[in-house]
């Protein structure tokens, strides 16, 4: 797994660079719930994206994996509208 | 039951060794559970407001004990609650909720010493503290002194008063709770009374500007620019003043429901997304073991994933203070 994990040293970080600059984002836009779901959308979008690119990438990208990241993308985004609308009554 | 659960959670033989909840047709399933579930409980927190919606822990007497338990461990004197200072967080709250904005000062001009002052209460120095979406005392405290400008206002030896209110309602188009805290002094604490000399006028003190980003670091001397306090013609106020009393106020301020939705949302998706990384760390574990090759997507993108949504849930819903 360490092995794997240093063949896509490049990917992850490139990933987590994302992933925190979404959170830092969310952060300074505090108080604004609609701004907020919007970069959490986006955040989401980019990940499938980068998601399918990095196995197109490694060549070993197949219609069950694009469907995967896309399931877990959309899974991402219902649960925050989930807490949003039916946390918050919006 | 026991194999029931295998077959959700653990790679094994009855689910081809992939968890079935990360099966597509799972994942499908969960997805329209969520969003199912958003607009049924969102319909149901406006059908049955007494049974489920915002609410809190957060008690007067709750914010008081801890304030001034602050005050105490810094070595400052207890602030004694005035029923006028509560008089005006509570026609700030619901001004708030009426006028639907979140700041210090209304988007018509009022500010927080207008309230006070429409109160009765003639102050030598003021503050307003507000905090929203918070479930607890604790943590509405907690915020305010990690503060430097809140925690300035709570630890100030120039008052020896506070009023607090604690509302629920509809603002900028989500049910909340707002947290009010006014401070203020009517004659010059001993503390302060080295500089009694210098003038009487009165001095107010914001936690934070009206845009919310820059603190105040000294009491504002607003009595040398009285055009802050004197910005408001009496008439307007006092008609402001009998708006805030009307029905469409009171009738956005809620009682308490039985559930709140808040946190039922928040822990619900919390232990969701917490499984999946669960079930996602013990396929990576159970692939590695049995040295398993299959065609599906990265374990480990999914999990940083999820880790950075536990994040964004957690920010999501905590409160915010100006």
């Amino acid at each position: 797994m360490y092995k794997k994990i240093q063949n896509h040293l490049g990917y992850y970080i490139s990933l987590i660079v994302m992933l925190a600059l979404s959170l830092l984002l969310v952060i300074l836009a505090s108080g604004n719930k609609d701004l907020q779901m919007t970069i959490f959308i986006l955040t989401a979008i980019f990940y499938v994206i980068w998601g399918i690119l990095h196995h197109l990438l490694n060549h070993d990208l197949t219609s069950k994996i694009v469907i995967e990241y896309v399931l877990i993308g959309a899974l991402g985004i219902s649960t925050i509208f989930f807490v949003f609308m039916g946390g918050k009554g919006i | 039951m026991i194999r029931f659960f295998l077959n959700l959670f653990i790679p094994h033989h009855t689910n081809n060794y992939r968890a079935k909840l990360l099966h597509h047709e799972s994942l499908l399933l969960v997805i329209l559970i969520f969003f199912f579930g958003a607009f049924t409980l969102n319909y149901a927190s406006k059908a049955f407001p007494s049974v489920l919606g915002i609410s809190s822990d957060i008690t007067v007497s709750d914010l008081l004990n801890l304030t001034n338990q602050k005050r105490a461990e810094n070595g400052l004197p207890p602030l004694s609650i005035d029923q006028r200072l509560s008089n005006a967080a509570s026609g700030k709250a619901q001004n708030m909720f009426a006028e639907n904005y979140w700041a210090h000062i209304s988007p018509g001009g009022i500010t927080p010493w207008s309230f006070i002052r429409s109160a009765g209460y003639s102050y030598v120095y003021a503050g307003e503290n507000l905090a929203k979406g918070f479930t607890n005392s604790q943590d509405v405290i907690n915020a305010w002194m990690a503060s430097p400008s809140h925690r300035k206002n709570v630890l100030s030896n120039s008052y020896n008063n506070v009023g607090f209110s604690v509302q629920t309602g509809r603002l900028s188009g989500e049910d909340t709770v707002l947290v009010v805290e006014m401070f203020g002094s009517v004659s010059e604490p001993q503390a302060t009374a080295a500089i009694s000399g210098e003038d009487k006028k009165p001095v107010e003190m914001a936690a934070i500007s009206q845009q919310g980003k820059q603190p105040v670091q000294e009491p504002e001397k607003q009595a040398s620019n009285p055009a802050l306090l004197t910005q408001i013609p009496a008439q307007n106020l006092n008609k402001n003043t009998s708006t805030i009393k009307g029905n469409s106020v009171m009738g956005s301020v809620k009682t308490p429901p039985v559930i709140n939705s808040g946190m039922l949302t928040k822990n619900l998706a919390l232990i969701v997304i917490s499984s999946f990384i669960f079930i996602l760390t013990m396929d990576l574990i159970f692939v590695k073991r049995k040295r398993i090759v299959r065609a599906v997507g990265h374990n480990v993108d999914h999990i940083l994933f999820f880790s950075l949504m536990i994040l964004l849930i957690i920010i999501f819903t905590r409160g915010i203070i100006i």
